[in-house]
């Protein structure tokens, strides 16, 4: 019988449980019992059954599923004796939550763990691009979810460059695939200016990916905003809290990621219709103005002519025309309102020509043009000053002629 | 890698939209010079009639991106 040094017989056995008894590593499933950390980087537990208990090894970063005590886990790794200590461990690489319940408490261990971290802070949810052109979409092609969001995104808005990431949206591949997709949206931050992430609904098993931290973590990372649309209204995922708007199903995240071309046609038309309607009060107030500062010239002239000057009567039929001219170049510009409501509310293009018509009508109802006559207006605190009565005795006025402004004290004044 | 499209790089649709918001702030601000308010009148009927020509597309485009994603460095 050979004879071993035990050191060799100890490299010995881990080589031959490794190479020999389990070339693929081992699957070993029980509860786990005595779980403790330390220094943040090493693991260690018991898995048992109603016979039995192995010790198991592992390293905090390697073992990125949240167990803890009484927790149903397959543990995968390999059997190992370690040389100092001579304890017979598995040493772990990777651990499966088995069944609902541990799977439930796994996601509540990391959903408190990063709520903790502050990752779906609402302070820190951005705003998604009101319209956005380019929308990153990590999905599975062959999934009915990437359908239903492509769909109810085409039936919404037009125009779009949909930049899609194809990825498996579960089993092992998929954590990995998702977050490589973040990760090349984020080093291409040109080719979107939104990112979806979405899957069709599954148990909390089918869901695994979207509750794992990595996945978590990559949502939270993202350069740009980020909704998440997973399963039916009932399911929730980490994904969807660390995301920037949580969708309830891939149809709620098309109807969040864009607007619907009927809502925003309707707006634009009440835009046309506000428009014209500030511009046709805008020019309705100026006219008026005008007509008021006309008819004050004019009884002013009145009354200077009424002081035999001949110049100032002949004046005083001149401001009279003018004043007509005036009301009857009013009634146009209400015309003209009119004919540029219709074309408007039609927003066709014939309006152009209707507003050059408009333009000249209000140039020539411009009351610089009166000043240019050398008539003045006075104003006090910024009102037009229509009578003696508004003023009084002592205070200021501005007095605004063709050039320049004056200001003026009254020094007296006759109500006549 | 996707390819910007031309055509929606054009008419940003966002901007537009906006620029037609403020258009109608600035006129609801009250206190309306005739002369401006002319042309931003002007203005906003062509923004709006922009973005309606632009609700008129339909189309949208997938563009899948290349690389694959397992294959992408650090992934685990």
């Amino acid at each position: 019988m050979q004879v071993y040094s035990v050191s060799q017989f100890v490299e010995f056995v881990n080589a031959a449980l490794g190479s020999a008894v389990f070339p693929e590593g081992a699957a070993v499933e029980g509860e786990v019992t005595g779980y403790r950390t330390s220094q943040g980087k090493w693991i260690w537990f018991d898995l048992k059954d109603e016979g039995a208990l192995i010790n198991c090894f592992a390293t905090v970063w390697q073992l990125r599923s949240p167990i803890e005590d009484g927790m149903r886990v397959r543990a995968f790794g390999l059997p190992k004796i370690h040389p100092k200590s001579g304890k017979f461990s598995l040493v772990v690489e990777r651990v499966e939550l088995v069944g609902e319940g541990a799977l439930r408490r796994a996601y509540e261990l990391l959903k408190k763990k990063l709520t903790d971290e502050g990752l779906f802070a609402p302070e820190r949810k951005r705003p998604l691009p009101a319209f956005p052109r380019r929308i990153g979409l990590i999905a599975s092609a062959e999934s009915a979810a990437y359908g239903d969001f492509l769909r109810i995104l085409g039936n919404r808005w037009g125009g779009l460059e949909i930049v899609l990431a194809d990825v498996q949206v579960q089993g092992r591949a998929a954590v990995p695939q998702i977050v490589n997709a973040f990760r090349y949206f984020n080093e291409h931050p040109d080719a979107a200016e939104v990112l979806v992430l979405t899957r069709g609904g599954g148990s909390l098993e089918d869901l695994q990916a979207f509750n794992s931290e990595e996945v978590a973590r990559a949502v939270f990372g993202s350069r740009l905003p980020v909704v998440v649309g997973v399963g039916h209204e009932r399911d929730e995922s980490l994904a969807d809290h660390a995301a920037d708007v949580r969708a309830s199903t891939p149809t709620n995240a098309a109807e969040i990621v864009v607007p619907d071309r009927r809502d925003v046609a309707a707006a634009i038309s009440a835009a046309a219709d506000r428009l014209t309607g500030a511009m046709n009060s805008a020019v309705a107030v100026r006219a008026a103005g005008v007509a008021d500062m006309a008819g004050h010239l004019e009884s002013g002239a009145r009354r200077a002519a009424a002081g035999f000057d001949l110049r100032l009567a002949r004046l005083t039929r001149q401001a009279a025309a003018f004043a007509a001219d005036l009301r009857s170049r009013s009634a146009a510009v209400g015309a003209a309102s009119g004919r540029l409501t219709a074309a408007m509310a039609a927003l066709g293009s014939g309006f152009g020509s209707g507003v050059a018509a408009k333009e000249r009508l209000l140039r020539g109802l411009d009351p610089r043009r009166l000043l240019e006559r050398g008539y003045a207006l006075v104003t006090r605190a910024g009102r037009v000053v229509k009578a003696a009565s508004d003023v009084g005795v002592g205070e200021r006025v501005d007095i605004r002629l063709a050039r320049g402004r004056l200001g003026a004290e009254v020094t007296d004044r006759s109500n006549v | 890698m996707p390819k910007a499209k031309k055509e929606t790089e054009k008419f940003d649709f966002g901007a537009a939209y906006k620029e037609l918001e403020s258009i109608i702030g600035w006129f609801e601000r009250g206190e309306v010079d005739l002369d401006e308010g002319l042309r931003k009148f002007e203005r906003g009927l062509e923004l709006a009639r922009q973005c309606k020509g632009r609700l008129k597309e339909v189309e949208n485009r997938v563009t899948q991106i290349k690389a694959r994603f397992d294959e992408l460095e650090g992934g685990e």
